[in-house]
């Protein structure tokens, strides 16, 4: 018999549901997420969770805050990574914003995509690949958006994949475009209609 | 009747004959391995390559280490190869100086910073102002995947405490806090980051004595595992896939 007759058969199709094969997630930033599987937070999403809906956003406490900010000294990770570029590139970056989470990833999407990547969102965290691949593949990120208090959140991009400096000179780029949304110190942010005093 | 008498006579002894093959090669190949083996043991002591000055006396060390640990021989010569690369960034003397491990971490080795302290202090047990390889072993094992939650537990409490008084104080989560923020550029106002510590308290504190002890910080974490997640390295499962130079040193070699 072929693998195709066995498919086709009557007894195997009893109870069969043809298997869905997920991406493995090997491109988002954190290592650690793909052991935490049974780690339900109900601050911090981690997994991809299909057509649910969001976990209510509550106020992160102190620790989440700090872990979720990767403090260097805290991620004892970066010993075993190679550190290729004199000095410190991070790959990572983030800012605080007043505006609520669901403006702030319009807002980035609407800013990325002109930018020539291809944006999936889930959840708080939204993935951005690039189109253009170099030397070292695509340009991928991912922008993860934190409810630290209930006006205000915090937004961190993180590399995923592709060079690092590619990476900085598209995040001046595209944090040029969310001016309006960043949270700076001494600059209150107005509605969004509203004339809007230049930021960092 | 010749042939099969023959055949009969030659399948029968073919077994034996098998048997004889087998036993006359296993045994010198047997013996072969031990003698390597040993003179490779004994050629340890005598490896030419210039050599830390506090350093491993060789594979029996190695050996006890992997025993007391989570990680194989083979993960703790890989380690070492790491080890070996931390501790002579600065200073060459096989030990691993703050400074060191500042610029591992985050590659500049000036500036003081207050997990770097922390870290460093939980690394060097001796107290001594040092990291040694053993001490860097005993520390990164509690990293390790399969590491006891305890102990991940443990160690997590014991770096909030700054001031090591046994407890996490309610000053010394602003200082983290504030600390943080200043590194990454965050805003956010006074009021809020005391909003963000009170919730914190509300939630850890459960005798409501302004500070978190051994046992509510236990019970904290686990409501929240995910406040862990920094205290597991899952690069350690594979540590030998990202030191392979290790193939070249490894104590157990061929002459």
């Amino acid at each position: 018999m072929t693998i195709v007759e066995i498919l086709e058969n009557e007894w195997f199709k009893k109870g069969y549901k043809p298997p869905r094969f997920e991406q493995a997630d090997a491109t988002l930033g954190d290592p650690g997420s793909v052991y935490n599987e049974s780690w339900d937070s109900q601050n911090l999403v981690v997994e991809w969770k299909e057509e649910r809906p969001a976990p209510p956003i509550i106020t992160m406490n102190a620790f989440e805050l700090i872990l979720a900010s990767q403090p260097q000294g805290l991620d004892l990770g970066c010993l075993f990574e190679k550190q290729t570029l004199q000095g410190f590139v991070k790959r990572e970056t983030r800012f605080t914003s007043k505006c609520p989470a669901t403006e702030i990833i319009s807002k980035i999407e609407r800013a990325a995509k002109p930018l020539g990547f291809d944006v999936k969102k889930s959840n708080n965290k939204m993935k951005l690949l690039g189109e253009k691949a170099d030397r070292k593949g695509h340009l991928a990120f991912t922008a993860e958006i934190f409810q630290v208090a209930p006006s205000v959140c915090m937004v961190e991009l993180r590399k995923s994949g592709g060079d690092t400096l590619e990476f900085h000179k598209f995040y001046n780029r595209l944090s040029a475009r969310l001016k309006d949304i960043v949270w700076t110190e001494g600059h209150e942010v107005e509605e969004t209609n509203g004339p809007v005093p230049s930021g960092r | 009747m010749d042939s099969t008498g023959k055949s009969f006579f030659f399948r029968g002894s073919s077994l034996t004959m098998g048997e004889s093959i087998c036993a006359a090669a296993l045994i010198p190949i047997v013996a072969a391995m031990d003698f390597l083996f040993l003179a490779a043991i004994n050629c340890f002591g005598y490896r030419p390559r210039p050599r830390p000055k506090k350093c491993l006396s060789g594979f029996a060390d190695m050996t006890r280490l992997a025993d007391e640990s989570r990680f194989t021989v083979n993960d703790i010569e890989a380690l070492y190869e790491l080890f070996k690369k931390l501790s002579s960034s600065i200073i060459d003397d096989g030990l691993i100086h703050k400074e060191e491990l500042q610029l591992a971490l985050f590659q500049a080795p000036k500036g003081s910073n207050l997990f770097l302290d922390r870290v460093f202090d939980l690394f060097d047990e001796k107290k001594n102002g040092v990291i040694e390889f053993e001490e860097f072993i005993h520390a990164l094992n509690v990293f390790h995947p399969y590491a006891p939650l305890e102990d991940k537990i443990d160690f997590a409490f014991r770096l909030y405490d700054l001031r090591q008084t046994g407890f996490i104080e309610r000053e010394e989560v602003k200082q983290m806090v504030i600390a943080i923020l200043m590194e990454s550029e965050l805003n956010l106002s006074d009021d809020l980051l005391e909003e963000i510590i009170d919730k914190t308290f509300a939630d850890a504190d459960a005798d409501k004595d302004g500070r978190i002890n051994k046992e509510e910080w236990k019970t904290f974490v686990l409501h929240n595992p995910n406040l862990l997640k920094n205290m597991t390295l899952p690069h350690l499962k594979c540590i030998t896939t990202l030191f392979p130079s290790f193939v070249f040193n490894t104590g157990v070699k061929d002459l």
